[in-house]
């Protein structure tokens, strides 16, 4: 038996400590292990999914084949390098970026006047509930409002650092930096193990 | 000169923006190119994703309930990707275990080909309520997994031979795990009312194998036969489609397993 490390009140779905191991049996072509993965990922790839694209169709479109991206290539996982649940995350995270980046000619005034919402409020009426959300919450909140706007714009909002520059206004070497100094804050508010 | 420089620190900064995709094609490509080399920075971006993966947890919503069924259908219908493979060291790598390795793959495609056929053909005529696609789906994965476990075995033999009246056959057999896996190619197409069986013959009596599914593309199988004894031959005959239970044709397939 794996050992979650017990959290206060439940913020982690125990669950998630045998993804790793799922993903191993899915590579097998363990049809039940992927039933598995899926009863644990779901919520959180369509979650991101839509965050980033919006569009609903689109959303369960992507999330479809981020899942079988996880399918086709659970032989790629590898323990030793992260865990299986940002192994997943990634490539959901990806593809939505990839998806909206793709169509982004298109629809470029459409997102220009989406980008207006995206900030702040939304991603807290989204963090909420659980204590796990809350405590990401806490944690975005902990941020200074550039670096928070940065990791914003660019997780939830699918921007590349120079576009959050220019929406922003400040040189694209400071988001940059911004950016990383965010996600290292964030990562020990956290208590991310790696 | 100093955009050199530049270029040599700069990908260190990009660490935040990377593990966020908030990255054009290029510069992605460029920071790969670095993490490559830079065992830090790999670490770096792994701690970094543990971090971005739960802003996108935090995010979850239950997908439309349809979606499941739909992903696992797919699933059914898609080929996975092989792990990469440790090399094998030289001395080992001789002409016919490359050729056995080559055969393996091409027959473990296969194998999943015709799972994903199975569960294709099941998912159509049953209409898939979840519990029954669940478990024709761990069957077909049943065969492909023993399939796997003949492919795989350290004992894995490959032999060929020719089917009288044409076909080109490929074996490939396990005595630890009892079982091979057959496929042919090339073989005459019979009409409707008949159809090739395969059996094993030996010292433990003649046991039916199986009828051989209709080619596809001029391959038949891969079929697996199990319950395989030390001193078996594998034998072919056509037969009425039904089935037979013991051989009642000349046999067109004779080979000591």
């Amino acid at each position: 038996m794996t050992s979650a490390r017990p959290e206060p009140g439940g913020a982690r779905p125990s669950v998630t400590a045998d993804l790793g191991a799922q993903i191993g049996l899915v590579a097998r072509g363990d049809a039940a292990a992927f039933d598995a993965v899926y009863e644990q990922v779901a919520a959180s790839v369509f979650g991101i999914v839509r965050r980033v694209i919006r569009d609903p169709a689109q959303s369960e479109e992507v999330t479809q084949d981020v899942l079988l991206e996880v399918w086709r290539n659970a032989s790629k996982f590898d323990a030793e390098r992260g865990s299986a649940t940002a192994w997943v995350m990634t490539l959901a995270h990806r593809r939505a970026v990839d998806r909206v980046r793709s169509v982004q000619k298109e629809s470029e005034r459409e997102r220009r006047t989406a980008k207006a919402d995206i900030p702040y409020d939304e991603v807290a009426e989204a963090v909420e509930s659980s204590l796990e959300r809350e405590r990401v919450r806490r944690c975005l909140g902990s941020l200074t409002e550039l670096q928070r706007e940065s990791v914003t714009l660019a997780y939830y909002g699918g921007y590349t650092y120079g576009q959050v520059a220019s929406l922003l206004g400040v040189p694209a070497g400071t988001i940059k930096t911004r950016m990383r100094d965010a996600l290292i804050r964030l990562r020990d508010c956290l208590g991310v193990d790696q | 000169m100093n955009r050199m420089k530049m270029r040599d620190r700069e990908p260190h900064t990009l660490a935040g923006a990377y593990a966020m995709d908030a990255i054009s094609a290029p510069d992605r490509a460029r920071f790969e190119r670095h993490l490559a080399g830079c065992h830090e920075c790999a670490q770096e971006i792994a701690s970094l994703r543990e971090a971005t993966a739960r802003l996108a947890t935090a995010t979850a919503v239950p997908p439309p309930s349809d979606l499941k069924e739909r992903v696992m259908a797919a699933a059914a219908m898609t080929r996975q990707q092989p792990p990469a493979v440790m090399q094998a060291t030289g001395s080992e790598a001789t002409g016919s275990t490359a050729r056995t390795r080559a055969w393996r793959g091409r027959l473990r495609w296969a194998a999943a080909a015709v799972a994903a056929a199975v569960v294709l053909a099941v998912a159509v005529v049953f209409g898939v309520s979840n519990g029954t696609m669940r478990h024709q789906l761990s069957q077909a994965q049943a065969s492909s997994q023993q399939m796997a476990a003949v492919l795989t075995a350290r004992d894995a033999t490959m032999m060929t031979g020719a089917v009288h009246g044409g076909g080109n056959v490929t074996i490939v057999m396990s005595h630890s795990v009892h079982a091979l896996v057959f496929t042919v190619a090339g073989l005459h197409a019979l009409p409707a009312s008949r159809g090739y069986e395969l059996w094993l013959i030996g010292p433990a009596g003649d046991r039916r194998v199986t009828m051989l599914p209709p080619g596809r593309h001029d391959m038949t199988g891969p079929v697996i036969a199990s319950g395989l004894r030390p001193g078996d031959h594998l034998a072919l005959t056509a037969e009425p489609a039904g089935g037979t239970s013991r051989p009642t044709t000349p046999m067109m397939l004779d080979v000591l397993l």
